[in-house]
């Protein structure tokens, strides 16, 4: 073994995240470290990387003890980390970022021009090409993983950890990445990649460790494993595949044609349509930030669009309030829980009824009905299965996991017709987003209209029985749920024409 | 002309103690502090500066003390904003009506005066004579009465030019501003770099207030400051933290004080003296809308 951890274990408070994990890595290895959200990876990375301190355990690189204290410890050792969020200066340039921590001098200045060349002959040598000297503002989110991942090799790291590498790319951006990981492997580095997508770990890992709530339970040779028994070390429980019961749609619940809307003299979006019909989940795939939070905000009455037709149920919702839209029938889960989903400092009785307060239901004369609420809070949180303390606990207190189960509860429990469901299941764990989609199945299979906006595109492909791809604010494309495949919709997602348009 | 060399040489005169406050705001901009003490900082460097020269008799080390003292208010800021996180706001105004206050009391418990101190005793700032310049007749006016602070503030907004722009310790300082997670994760001492900034600020600030209350004139009066501290926001934002671009924008709020001095004998004083406000108010307004524009082009 290369590296290797021993008996690692890291408490927060009284949450064990790492309990005694021991694990190695080969030379030239790309071990696959993978886990639902909380089982650990994130901690023990973060303690690889000298971001976190272990409370107890050792580490050993090439059977001498490492004291990494900091990252720049981690650094000294050869150890690397292309973290999730990705720690850019968005106005330096490329080349200033890759330097950072060991730039060129000159005279005891810094020189940048210098630092170009490096990063030009670096990008040369590992085929990462990167325009030096363009700000990191100006650069696409492939392009800033690229620039991370140049830094940890200018840093001259052997080990390098990705953290979530692929959460943020769309799949033709994810088959360069895993490309350049194995080629990195290759040429000797060993590589940790963290995530719970399966097939990457199977495209990509020569083996794999498996966490579960902050414990190690196994690791398997990829030649001698399938995505089943990883799924099901993974969760402790095997996940049937979904079988989506078949439903005709019924009458048209949300109407869009043409719809447009400019932010300060920049089209956002540029005569939108799409449809969402009775008992049908309609998935619009794209890369964030192609429209879909304006679609969002259009719908849910919260910006007012310049021009289109909006129409719910049959009637016209343009120029209606947020409350008028919401009375109509239309449910939100909202792409932001803490933004818009909920209020940090509210307790748990309030968030659950957040939004419908007004309704007889939950109040008369102005006057809250305290008794029903509590019922019906107490109601959801256990329908839902949401981990709290006690019902006076602020919602900013529940993990995002169990904030996100809450607010999709009462949006999905308040039987409406129509339901937006924007990034459902972001940063929930496997067991959670699971429930989450069965719910989401549930109310289609209702009768109700579901319109399902989310950046995993996986998530949209299983779930939807139409999708649309939406590229700078259009529609560029619709697919029945036969007609999609990955390449197809990707194609899409990434600007590219269809034939036809 | 010869006019002309005057209100150039008022502009310049005027200039300096913002200039000076400007660029330590800037630097704290820089590191992603919103410092707002300015003021207190000016104003306690104007009065330790007296009460140093008056016991010690040592204009040099007047100066010295003045900018020990805007530190030492600096350190104030530096502890409660930026390592317990407290309100910038809060701590701010705080700030600077507690050295207001201060100074007042101060000034009646040390002197036995109120309102303002001046005494024989005290020495002012020397007057630098250039050797050639001053035989030249128009020129001349336009370096007058200058002290060497007035010249060393150029010089300081230069050199903290290159330090920022040019050097790696520079470009690190600046990370901390652009983005403070990601400067810890490449190991950093943000939390260090942020106290330097808001010192420097403060000994910068004192160094302002030193030449105020003993370069054109030598005394101290209750709120000498009179909101140079936020003149002096106003200028490195308008700026935009850049030394270089601060001394253009800190020469711009000179010249409307300058102005606001030689109006006086035509136009009401209470109006001529709200120039170099409602310039601030304008400025800022401008530049903001400016900066919302480019943003969302």
């Amino acid at each position: 073994m290369f590296l290797e951890l021993k008996n690692i274990t890291k408490t927060f408070g009284k949450t064990v995240a790492n309990d005694n994990i021991s694990f190695g890595l080969n030379k030239g290895e790309i071990l696959a470290l993978i886990g639902e959200n909380g089982a650990g990876k994130s901690t023990i990375s973060k303690i690889l990387y000298g971001l976190n301190k272990p409370d107890s355990g050792e580490i050993f690189l090439d059977g001498k003890k490492l004291k990494i204290h900091s990252v720049l410890d981690a650094i000294d050792h050869g150890i690397g980390m292309v973290q999730q969020h990705f720690m850019l200066f968005e106005s330096y340039t490329v080349a200033e970022n890759i330097v950072y921590g060991k730039e060129p001098k000159k005279n005891g200045f810094f020189d940048r021009k210098r630092a170009a060349e490096i990063v030009r002959e670096l990008g040369d040598e590992y085929g990462l090409h990167i325009d030096p000297d363009l700000k990191v503002e100006d650069c696409s989110v492939g392009m800033r993983q690229r620039i991370e991942i140049l830094k940890v090799l200018y840093q001259n790291a052997d080990i390098i950890i990705f953290d979530e590498p692929t959460a943020v790319l769309v799949p033709q951006e994810i088959e360069e990445l895993l490309k350049t990981i194995k080629d990195l492997a290759k040429r000797g580095k060993s590589i940790i990649i963290i995530t719970h997508k399966l097939q990457e770990v199977m495209d990509v890992a020569d083996r794999t460790v498996v966490l579960r709530q902050g414990k190690f339970v196994g690791e398997r040779l990829i030649s001698e494993t399938d995505i089943k028994e990883l799924s099901y070390l993974m969760v402790g429980r095997g996940i049937p595949p979904r079988e989506v019961e078949k439903k005709e749609p019924g009458k048209l619940v949300l109407d869009v044609e043409d719809l447009r809307y400019k932010h300060e003299g920049v089209s956002i979006l540029n005569g939108l349509s799409i449809n969402v019909h009775e008992g049908e989940i309609v998935g619009i795939a794209g890369v964030s930030g192609n429209g879909q939070t304006e679609l969002i905000q259009c719908l849910t009455g919260l910006l007012k669009p310049d021009s289109g037709k909006v129409e719910l149920c049959g009637e016209d919702i343009s120029g209606k309030s947020v409350r008028e839209i919401r009375d109509l029938g239309c449910a939100h889960i909202p792409e932001d829980r803490y933004e818009f989903g909920c209020a940090r400092k509210a307790d748990l009785e309030e968030t659950s009824i957040m939004g419908y307060e007004h309704l007889p239901e939950f109040s008369s004369k102005g006057l809250l009905n305290e008794k029903h609420n509590q019922e019906f809070a107490l109601n959801l949180l256990d329908k839902y299965s949401v981990k709290y303390d006690h019902m006076g606990e602020p919602a900013g207190a529940l993990s995002g996991g169990n904030i996100q189960k809450l607010i999709v509860a009462r949006e999905i429990e308040h039987n409406s017709k129509f339901l937006i469901a924007a990034e459902p299941t972001r940063g929930v764990d496997i067991g959670a987003q699971e429930f989450i989609h069965d719910r989401l199945m549930d109310k289609r299979n209702r009768g109700d209209g579901v319109l399902l906006i989310s950046s995993e595109l996986s998530e949209v492909m299983s779930l939807s029985d139409r999708i649309y791809v939406i590229y700078d604010g259009q529609i560029r494309g619709e697919f029945t749920r036969a007609e999609a495949d990955t390449n197809k919709v990707g194609f899409l997602m990434m600007g590219g024409q269809n034939g036809q348009d | 002309m010869n006019m002309l060399a005057v209100i150039l040489n008022s502009t310049i005169r005027s200039t300096t103690p913002i200039l000076l406050a400007a660029l330590g705001s800037a630097i704290c901009s820089q590191v992603g502090v919103f410092n707002i003490a300015l003021e207190g900082q000016i104003l306690i460097g104007c009065f330790v500066s007296i009460v140093a020269n008056y016991f010690t008799g040592n204009v040099y080390l007047a100066v010295l003390c003045g900018m020990l003292g805007g530190a030492a208010v600096a350190s104030i800021v530096a502890i409660l904003q930026v390592k317990y996180k407290a309100a910038d706001m809060v701590i701010g105004t705080s700030v600077n009506l507690l050295t207001s206050g201060l100074t007042s009391v101060l000034l009646s418990t040390i002197f036995g005066v109120r309102g303002s101190f001046s005494s024989p005793e005290l020495i002012s700032l020397p007057k630098i004579k250039l050797p050639v310049i001053s035989e030249i007749p128009v020129v001349s006016r336009l370096f007058e009465q200058l002290t060497f602070i007035d010249y060393l503030s150029y010089i300081i907004a230069i050199l903290m030019f290159v330090y920022l722009y040019k050097t790696v310790s520079g470009f690190h300082t600046q990370s901390v501003g652009k983005n403070i997670e990601a400067a810890d994760s490449l190991g950093i001492k943000t939390l260090r770099t942020q106290i330097i900034a808001v010192l420097v600020s403060g000994a910068l600030c004192g160094l302002g207030g030193s030449v105020l209350s003993m370069g054109q004139v030598t005394l101290f009066t209750e709120d000498m400051s009179a909101g140079r501290g936020y003149m002096a926001m106003a200028s490195a934002s308008m700026g935009q933290a850049h030394p270089l671009f601060v001394i253009a924008s800190s020469l711009f709020f000179g010249i409307c004080q300058s102005a606001g001095v030689l109006l006086q004998n035509y136009v009401p004083s209470q109006l001529t003296q709200a120039i170099p406000y409602a310039a601030t108010v304008i400025a800022l307004s401008i530049f903001g809308w400016r900066a919302i524009r480019k943003k969302n082009a």
